[in-house]
């Protein structure tokens, strides 16, 4: 009984407790919290915030910037959900951001909810990924639109490790996606297109 | 003295431009390896109890100290065994390396990192739940690095390097 009157006082709090966020000057405290609070009246959630404006603070960022990464964030965490349904997980809404980021659009990520069963973070992850080893976003968003009804977060996995693999040997990063989406035997060139009739058949999911 | 270096160098260019021929399984070969030596480690529990007096007494004081310590935990899913993981950076010339991240608070005293005597070879292993996480490597206390060995983070907007993990769950 007590350890749950402790626990309901501590969880009380809210972020204005977290003694992590102590490791921030008070302004920039402020507007942490500020945005944090929002954030978790809006159902996203506040982790992935504090934890930008933590990696602010440990590499010596200015307030200013932390505060405006975490609003980036916030907006962006925003534009996930949206994009991938309310039931969507905070891996899956922080893998959604590192995909928009990454040039993916919010299309991208609801047509790829609906091809595969959740969660989705790995397929997202792999996404944003491929892009960052150079591959146009409109490939690897093809490339990942098509193997997401049927590979296992494993076979994604496998699938970028091999494209960085011929990366690092020269391809051209395109050129490497599509070469070793062929060889999987998918077809992806026009998996892209919204309202696409070839899409594959949509399994149970989320709103 | 020159003609004599040119041929050496010469006749060791040649020997290296010999084909080499690869068993075409090696990469299967190898995969397996790193399977069998990392399985033991993935599988290992996050916390193991010990069977005592007050077994379960123990267990509500270790749920009660998780929940006191990590309050403000939202990102985490909980109902997945954490896997652990390890890290390595080769650094001959450092004194020290930190692992920092979202998993650990970008605390650079939680996970400081050990290196085999004079190797240079700093490793570390952490748990990890699914989800993904940014990270660096803090050499010396006071230089970042990203993990050469895992995808950067695009979106580096504190001026310094990070990387990224990926934790799969229980995926199609």
């Amino acid at each position: 009984m007590m350890l749950a009157a402790l626990l309901l006082v501590v969880q009380v709090g809210g972020t204005n407790q977290d003694p992590r966020l102590e490791r921030l000057d008070p302004e920039t405290r402020s507007l942490v919290v500020s945005v944090v609070d929002s954030a978790r009246a809006a159902g996203l959630p506040g982790e992935p915030l504090i934890q930008r404006a933590l990696e602010g603070a440990t590499k010596g960022a200015a307030g200013p910037r932390i505060a405006a990464a975490v609003r980036r964030l916030a907006a962006d965490l925003g534009t996930a959900r949206t994009a991938l349904g309310q039931r969507a997980s905070a891996p899956e809404l922080e893998a959604g951001v590192a995909a928009l980021r990454a040039g993916a659009s919010p299309e991208v990520l609801t047509r790829l909810r609906d091809a595969r069963r959740p969660p989705l973070t790995m397929a997202l992850a792999v996404l944003a990924d491929l892009v960052a080893s150079g591959v146009p976003a409109d490939s690897a968003s093809a490339v990942v639109l098509a193997l997401a009804p049927k590979a296992r977060d494993a076979d994604l996995v496998e699938f970028r490790r091999a494209v960085e693999r011929d990366i690092s040997l020269g391809a051209p990063p395109g050129a490497a996606a599509s070469v070793r989406a062929l060889n999987t035997g998918i077809r992806y060139g026009n998996t892209v297109d919204a309202g696409n009739p070839s899409q594959p058949p949509r399994p149970p999911s989320r709103p | 003295m020159f003609d004599r270096d040119d041929d050496i160098v010469e006749r060791v260019v040649q020997q290296l431009r010999q084909p080499v021929s690869i068993d075409p399984a090696l990469d299967a070969r190898v995969m397996d390896e790193i399977a069998s030596d990392a399985a033991p480690l993935a599988a290992r529990p996050r916390f193991q109890l010990r069977g005592g007096r007050w077994p379960w007494l123990a267990a509500a004081a270790a749920l009660a100290a998780v929940l006191i310590a990590r309050p403000w935990s939202g990102g985490g899913d909980s109902d997945n065994p954490a896997n652990a993981f390890q890290f390595v950076l080769v650094a001959p010339q450092a004194a020290s390396v930190s692992l920092v991240g979202d998993f650990n608070d970008w605390d650079p005293t939680r996970s400081p990192m050990q290196t085999a005597q004079g190797g240079g070879i700093w490793a570390t292993t952490l748990p990890l739940a699914p989800g993904r996480y940014r990270y660096a490597f803090l050499v010396n206390g006071v230089e970042w690095r990203a993990d050469p060995g895992a995808p950067r983070a695009r979106d580096d907007e504190f001026g310094t390097p990070s990387s990224v993990i990926t934790v799969g769950g229980t995926g199609s």
